[in-house]
């Protein structure tokens, strides 16, 4: 029932001696698969169940969000950038701001910078835990992605509180944040912080020194320091092949300046390590809301700006470390209210770039292990 | 003339026969395997969503009628009234056909499982017990091929050629882990001569000894039932071997690669909608529920329970007969749901293997573990035997030495995976070590500077 997929046929010369030849079966994954995590889809070639060749066909979660940033005032594009990223929307919006304000050359109070440190840490952990959930689905476990599921609800339901939206936040503002806290939420934070530690305690149970997940991703998707700084990845897949790089340690910005974060790095560079440094993050991530609650300070949450920005002249780029990796806005500003060109360099494009190298040579059940610790989001790869 | 007396004699033997007592139980324990199979997969397909709905924190089915009771029921009916979709070039007939080849076996397969003291097929009809068995279950990787070639997808020929490879791979352990209780039968039968009849495995499990012998009471409540004699307590290894490989018989996870949702769509099932999906489905149930009920059988006392034996021993009123065969029903229900939850169990807390992890630990680690247990236990037998030992002297030394066997065993499946993965980290390990040598580069200071 197999097609001869772009081999040579067998005619009658091909025929005697090489009649047993066996043919690369070209297997089309995605769009519409459970696991590319979205719409990506990989051309594979297969020869048997290894996979010789690999090419990435990205597009089909287009929406041209640098253009609709392009032709909103500059305040108003805060609201699109939810949808880069979907499973990160306030990072994505803290780099926006973070960049608007580098531009314009305002600085956030201090406790918009601390608000902002700890709902980044806490959407740092809501993403990292929909990696780890859909990451024990694709190796066949079951249970961690309902229970990692059921954690993120809890962040989601604190955001709601927050922003009055559980998704998609429009929190942030240019020189703060829209909303202080409501009455209790600190409360409500730190009680959801102590669940958490628990739940995490589980969910280690769950996966980590399981045998056969051991089995799965030891040794697999081996990505060496140099490759992964040639390819210039960032984030915990970096973090994972022992490059030491974390834009929160490495060039601190708001309240990570006054906050020291520890960079989880590891050197084996396969696919539990990155599983690894994403449970670690998680805990650090903890530390650090628990940090930020304890030392909130008072003051203002928002510096006043006019009603309608109007950057000056000139261009800026503003890198914060997002769930993925580096997560930067460009901007070049031509004066008007509207940004001349606005560029969001997302962590999980360039992360996907690699997935053809280190996919060679492995096993069609490999290459959703690779793939899914590789954490990539289509919205923010095609935007 | 001689077709003539021929067919008179079998007319006279199928009359003979349709009257006999033999006819009615046999139409009695068809008509409740029937109805024990199917009522059984619709009530394991609820309990497996509200198990697996426990395990993972949340409530599983709750609309669907009281408690969400009603949920598969509401499934079947949509199920049987979906259209019956197939793929244009699909190969017409081996599409067709394949669901029925797989779920034929699995109900054929129930013959040879004693239900209760009456409630079994009359006669010498269970004589070929084990390899019945053995038989119908490897008639559904036929299908398994079947439809994953004539799906015209390649997910689906992936996922087909995979059961097949791993149908076959664990059929060999499965049938050497039955091979070591036979042994024991032909131990315990004193003349040498084991039985394969799973009515006959039932009864060897059931001891002589129990405490009390001659008191009412005692005598209720163990006769017939020694649950120290079951083979799972002598065997304790071939319990756990035979269990895995059952896992890999019906495709259940950690084995589940044949339909691996998340690589495969869902394999040699992706083409398949409607009510062949739902046999499919239903086959899968039943497979488990025979891998279940053979394990009870050959493990686990099969019906056996206090008071089935006395109730319906020869000689007792029709009631209390009736009233042990429904307790034995009952004992042999309960245990077989037991083995079922622990499917759903292990299926809510491993991921799954990979294929090539799959078949190294059945053929580098099941099969010469199960043809050591058959030597040893052979050669426990003869020392044991010829210095004029007793058989439950035997039965004692085999147990303790299969219980450390057991132990052994699971450290060195631990040690495996841990050398395996150390083995295939190896050469990252070794670049890594060489990319450490050299330092990392600085990366060049970001345009416009960080705050």
């Amino acid at each position: 029932m197999v097609t001869n997929q772009g081999r040579e046929p067998i005619t009658e010369e091909t025929e005697g001696a090489e009649w047993f030849k066996t043919q690369e079966m070209l297997l089309n994954m995605g769009p519409q698969h459970p696991s590319t995590h979205g719409v990506l889809r990989l051309v594979l070639t297969l020869e048997g169940e290894t996979v010789v060749d690999c090419t990435p066909v990205i597009g089909y979660l287009h929406r041209g969000i640098e253009k609709i940033l392009e032709n909103r005032p500059i305040m108003g594009g805060i609201r699109y950038m939810d949808n880069a990223d979907y499973l990160s929307p306030m990072l994505n919006e803290i780099a926006y701001a973070g960049a608007v304000e580098q531009l314009m050359g305002i600085e956030p109070p201090r406790r918009a910078q601390y608000i902002r440190l700890l709902v980044g840490e806490m959407q740092r952990m809501a993403s990292h835990l929909v990696a780890i959930g859909t990451y024990g689905l694709d190796l066949g476990a079951f249970t961690p992605v309902l229970w990692c599921f059921r954690d993120r609800e809890g962040i989601l339901s604190l955001f709601e509180a927050l922003g009055g939206s559980r998704f998609n936040v429009n929190y942030m503002r240019v020189g703060g944040v829209l909303h202080d806290f409501p009455k209790g939420w600190l409360k409500e934070c730190e009680a959801f912080l102590d669940q958490e530690e628990k739940n995490m305690a589980e969910l280690e149970t769950l996966l980590t020194g399981n045998e056969i997940f051991d089995a799965r991703t030891q040794g697999v998707g081996y990505i060496d320091p140099q490759q992964a700084t040639a390819y210039g990845l960032t984030g915990p897949i970096a973090r994972a092949s022992g490059v030491n790089w974390d834009l929160r340690a490495n060039r601190p910005y708001m309240a990570y300046r006054e906050v020291p974060v520890k960079v989880q790095v590891r050197q084996e560079g396969d696919c539990f390590a990155r599983y690894r440094v994403r449970m670690q993050e998680i805990w650090e991530s903890i530390r650090l809301c628990r940090v930020a609650i304890d030392s909130m300070p008072g003051g203002p949450i928002c510096t006043r700006t006019p009603i309608a920005l109007r950057p000056p002249r000139g261009e800026t780029y503003f890198a914060i470390e997002g769930s993925k990796g580096e997560l930067g806005i460009y901007f070049i500003s031509d004066g008007s209210e509207y940004p001349w060109r606005a560029k969001i360099r997302g962590p999980s494009f360039v992360n996907l770039q690699i997935v053809p190298e280190i996919l060679r040579g492995h096993k069609v059940s490999d290459v959703i292990a690779i793939l899914g610790s590789t954490d990539l989001v289509l919205g923010e790869v095609d935007r | 003339m001689y077709t003539g007396i021929i067919a008179d004699n079998i007319g006279n033997q199928l009359i003979n026969g349709i009257i006999s007592w033999s006819f009615l139980q046999f139409l009695i324990f068809f008509i409740s395997v029937f109805g024990f199979v199917l009522t059984s997969a619709v009530i394991l397909i609820l309990a497996e969503r509200k198990v697996l709905g426990w395990i993972q924190d949340r409530l599983g089915p709750m609309h669907t009628g009281p408690w969400g009771l009603l949920q598969t029921v509401a499934d079947v009916g949509k199920l049987l009234i979906k259209e019956d979709v197939h793929a244009s070039l699909a190969d017409k007939s081996l599409f067709l056909l394949a669901p029925s080849v797989f779920l034929a076996p699995v109900i054929g397969a129930f013959a040879v499982i004693a239900f209760s003291p009456y409630l079994q097929l009359p006669g010498i009809a269970l004589a070929t017990g084990i390899v019945y068995y053995v038989a119908m279950s490897s008639i559904d990787i036929v299908s398994v091929v079947m439809s994953g070639w004539s799906s015209n997808n390649k997910y689906s020929l992936i996922g087909g050629l995979r059961g097949a490879a791993q149908m076959i791979s664990y059929e060999l352990p499965l049938v050497l882990s039955l091979v070591g209780v036979v042994m024991l039968t032909s131990v315990l039968s004193n003349t040498g001569v084991g039985t394969i009849s799973t009515q006959q495995i039932i009864a060897y499990q059931s001891s002589s000894l129990w405490p009390g012998k001659g008191i009412p009471f005692w005598d209720f409540i163990f006769q017939g039932f020694t649950p120290w004699a079951w083979f799972f307590l002598v065997q304790p290894l071939l319990v756990i071997i035979y269990y895995i490989c059952g896992l890999a018989e019906t495709n259940r996870s950690p084995f589940d690669l044949p339909e691996a949702e998340s690589e495969l769509v869902a394999g040699y099932l992706t083409e398949y909608s409607g009510m062949r999906w739902a046999m499919f489905y239903l086959g899968e149930y039943g497979n488990m529920l025979i891998v279940s009920a053979i394990a009870v059988t050959l493990f686990m006392g099969g019906w056996s329970g206090p008071g089935v034996a006395f109730l319906s021993a020869p000689g007792m009123a029709f009631g209390w007969q009736l009233l042990g065969n429904l307790l034995g029903l009952a004992y042999f229900i309960v245990k077989v749901y037991f083995l079922c939850f622990i499917f759903i169990w292990v299926r809510s807390t491993l991921p799954r293997l990979r294929a090539d992890q799959l078949m190294q630990f059945a053929w580098l680690i099941l099969i010469p573990v199960t043809l050591g247990n058959i030597v040893i236990t052979a050669l426990i037998f003869l020392v044991l035997n010829s210095l004029g030992l007793s058989n439950l002297f035997f039965l004692i030394v085999l147990g303790i030495l299969n219980f450390i066997m057991l132990g052994g065993f699971i450290f060195i499946v631990s040690r495996a995976t841990v050398a395996t993965t150390r083995h295939a980290q190896a050469p990252a390990i070794l670049a890594q070590r060489r990319a450490e040598a050299a330092q990392l580069p600085e990366r060049a200071g970001i345009a416009g500077g960080q705050k």
